[in-house]
């Protein structure tokens, strides 16, 4: 008797644990009513612009096609989705998530091969329009290597939110002093010497991770953009050029200027300390994205305090001045189940009435009729005219290559970033820098 | 002889689940941690490459796993001698005097455990502020107008001693009521004795506390190699993310870096497999170092 209860419970046990699993795997279809609707899953980051715009977008995608979309927005998506894509069960069919975001989850899937090739995406006619993709995108967009990181001419990854990246400082405080934004390098460091007279530091970054887009501006301005697409790849040669030397030589003297409590402050939990000095005039200028002005809204500041953006100054008079374009990107994994679904709602994102929809939470699509939304009394107009006043864009980025074990070059704490703490304080040169630059570039080309 | 048949029969079914559950959830993840220090793999695909023992090759020439290392080596040491020390010597003067307020001092000690770690690290930031921080502010009080205020996240030789005393903070209240639970359980009469033969506080303590909580203290050395292994993740994780240029990082965030951010799922995992053994070792030593007949009474 007793081993029949005990036999019993066993098995229910086992049972239970049986059921428990079935009822965990969901259909990608789901029933209203009868009819069966298609059910397409969109995951992505909810990052500085927000959740507003892709709920607005998933609607009118929905009114469009008849789709159900499934939105998941997190703060901490790379976490979340990891674990979804090894797997390989339940995988979203469209991802939002930029190359170089916290958790290298895009990096590792381009790494890894797991993207799929969206060029036909191209030619596809928007959905409720009678554009193709092609013809809305700004020309160029598409060819860098954060939408083509193999560079074999196919699209991977679709290219969205469009901003560029250059110095914040105080415009308030220069009309102030009397001071005028430099032009040219030389410029920056006599200001330096003005400012630190007044007690005021030259510049200041609120991570190190914000050099991604500062140094490429600045590799472009002395290397031009060959030899940077060059870099781009990983070619040691050019590495060794003396003008891409000469880019880690600035780094180096602003280094000097750089405010004092800095280092100390660039990590997660302190890098707003490092924003704040801008707002207290204890820095001139922060290295920073467009999200700032928001990021920073609620911060006290100083009297007379009013928001100011360029782009780097030239390496000589008369020399390219240049502001990175941020760009982020929606991709197809491959292991997603509706990819056609996936591909038109990738089109939709470029549909007059999307873009709009993005806009209205301050978010730019790369298409040829975006910047028409940005008017004169827009704060945005502030940062996108940048490259009205001359400025040169540059795309930020290295190509894919195979991950070298032990070997981390690009992330926010890797060898070409991460190192800048150590220059600051003093416990390396910009020779050992540059030196463990090289030596690590060289390990990736085979 | 049927009946002993049975017998055992009914004794393995009583183990059965948790020896299921035990391969399954321990076991088994742990050999395929081992497994996974083999291959070159990203994490997220299909494409993996059984490269044999190349990875634990690159580690042993990988620099920054060496510091990494180190670092934790560092912390494991310098917390638990720290930490035991003071937590052993609060918990003797709460149990063993009358003092005001015990309870309190009790609750106050045990508050840093109920924080999570992420709380005590953001706390621990804003004590250590360059600008305007708890520390620098008291000690320029007592310094010339041009003193240089310490820079204790940002100075590469400092930043390891700032993580060692946000996790000393935090973690001498837990152990601290372990010993003190031990130390109230040494019969009275002990002390009683003592005192009659004029024995001092502090001969007290070593000749008979110290020696009755033995094995308790051996027993928390090894949580203390674990928790300091484990909790130095989260500490710089969250304070310093590593830096400044890899100044803090620790073995398990130089793991997770390399196995996330790295795409070096794989060598992630020998990084793993490595803290693994060394865990185990560094226990093994510590255990049959302090091994010592148990005194009873």
């Amino acid at each position: 008797m007793k081993k029949l209860v005990v036999l019993l419970l066993t098995g229910l046990l086992a049972l239970s644990a049986c059921t428990a699993k079935k009822n965990d795997t969901t259909d990608t279809t789901a029933n209203t009513g009868n009819e069966e609707t298609k059910v397409l899953k969109v995951a992505g980051l909810d990052g500085g612009y927000g959740k507003a715009g892709w709920e607005a977008v998933a609607a009118a995608f929905e009114e469009e096609t008849g789709v159900k979309v499934e939105l998941t927005l997190e703060k901490n998506i790379a976490e979340t989705l990891r674990p979804v894509l090894t797997s390989g069960k339940n995988v979203p069919d469209v991802i939002y998530l930029s190359v170089g975001a916290e958790g290298k989850l895009t990096d590792t899937m381009i790494a890894e091969k797991q993207i799929v090739d969206i060029t036909d995406v191209l030619s596809m006619t928007i959905p409720g329009e009678e554009a193709t993709v092609g013809s809305k995108i700004i020309p160029g967009f598409t060819d860098a290597l954060t939408s083509s990181p193999y560079q074999d001419g196919k699209l991977y990854l679709a290219p969205i939110n469009y901003s560029p990246c250059g110095l914040f400082y105080n415009a308030g405080l220069f009309e102030e002093k009397g001071w005028t934004v430099p032009n040219t390098w030389d410029e920056m460091w006599a200001l330096g010497e003005k400012a630190k007279a007044e007690g005021i530091a030259l510049f200041t970054y609120p991570t190190t991770g914000y050099f991604d887009a500062f140094f490429s501006a600045l590799l472009n301005e002395t290397a031009g953009p060959e030899v940077y697409a060059r870099l781009m790849n990983f070619d040691a040669v050019a590495w060794e050029l003396p003008e891409v030397k000469e880019a880690f030589d600035i780094v180096g003297k602003l280094a000097a200027y750089t405010e004092e409590n800095t280092v100390s402050n660039a990590n997660k939990d302190g890098f707003t300390k490092n924003q704040q000095l801008i707002l207290d005039n204890k820095a001139l200028f922060v290295p920073n994205g467009t999200w700032l002005p928001g990021e920073m809204a609620d911060a006290p500041r100083a009297e007379g305090f009013k928001w100011g953006f360029t782009a780097l100054p030239a390496v000589k008079e008369g020399g390219d001045k240049y502001s990175t374009t941020f760009v982020e990107q929606v991709y197809i994994p491959a292991a997603a189940e509706n990819q056609d679904l996936a591909k038109q709602f990738i089109a939709f994102i470029y549909s007059d009435k999307a873009v709009k929809l993005f806009y209205d939470t301050k978010a730019v699509i790369p298409t040829v009729n975006a910047s028409a939304l940005i008017t004169d009394g827009d704060e945005n107009k502030l940062y996108y005219s940048v490259y009205d006043g001359g400025a040169k864009a540059n795309a930020v980025g290295f190509a894919a290559r195979e991950a070298v074990e032990g070997v981390d070059l690009t992330s926010a704490e890797g060898i070409l970033y991460g190192t800048v703490n150590s220059v600051v304080a003093g416990t390396k040169t910009v020779d050992d820098w540059y030196k463990e630059v090289i030596e690590a570039v060289k390990k990736y080309e085979k | 002889m049927r009946k002993s048949k049975q017998r055992s029969r009914f004794i393995a079914l009583c183990i059965a689940p948790s020896l299921i559950l035990f391969s399954t959830f321990m076991l088994l993840p742990t050999l395929n941690i081992f497994w996974m220090s083999l291959l070159k793999w990203g994490g997220l695909s299909a494409n993996k490459k059984f490269v044999g023992l190349n990875n634990f090759k690159i580690l042993l020439q990988d620099m920054k796993f060496i510091r990494a290392l180190q670092n934790t080596l560092f912390l494991i040491v310098i917390v638990t001698i720290v930490t035991l020390a003071l937590a052993i010597l609060f918990a003797a003067i709460l149990v063993r005097e009358k003092i005001k307020g015990q309870n309190l001092f009790r609750v106050i000690f045990y508050i840093p455990n109920i924080l999570s770690v992420v709380v005590i690290s953001a706390i621990f930031s804003a004590v250590y502020d360059p600008d305007g921080g708890l520390i620098n502010s008291i000690l320029s009080l007592f310094q010339p107008a041009t003193w240089k205020t310490i820079k204790f996240l940002g100075d590469q030789s400092i930043v390891v001693y700032s993580i060692a005393g946000a996790m000393i903070w935090q973690a001498i209240g837990y152990y601290m009521v372990m010993y003190m639970a031990s130390m109230s359980s040494i019969s009275i009469h002990l002390y009683e004795a003592a005192d009659l033969e004029g024995a001092s506080k502090i001969k007290q303590f070593f000749s008979i506390t110290l020696p009755l909580i033995w094995t308790n203290i051996r027993t928390t050395l090894t949580f203390f190699i674990i928790s300091t292994i484990n909790l130095s993740f989260l500490f710089v994780k969250v304070m310093t993310s590593g830096g400044p240029d890899g100044a803090s990082e620790t073995v398990l965030s130089y793991l997770y870096k390399q196995a996330y951010d790295n795409a070096s799922y794989g060598y992630g995992m020998a990084i793993g497999a490595t803290i693994f053994i060394i865990s185990f070792f560094l226990s093994a030593v510590v255990n049959k170092v302090t091994h010592r007949d148990v005194i009873e009474y």
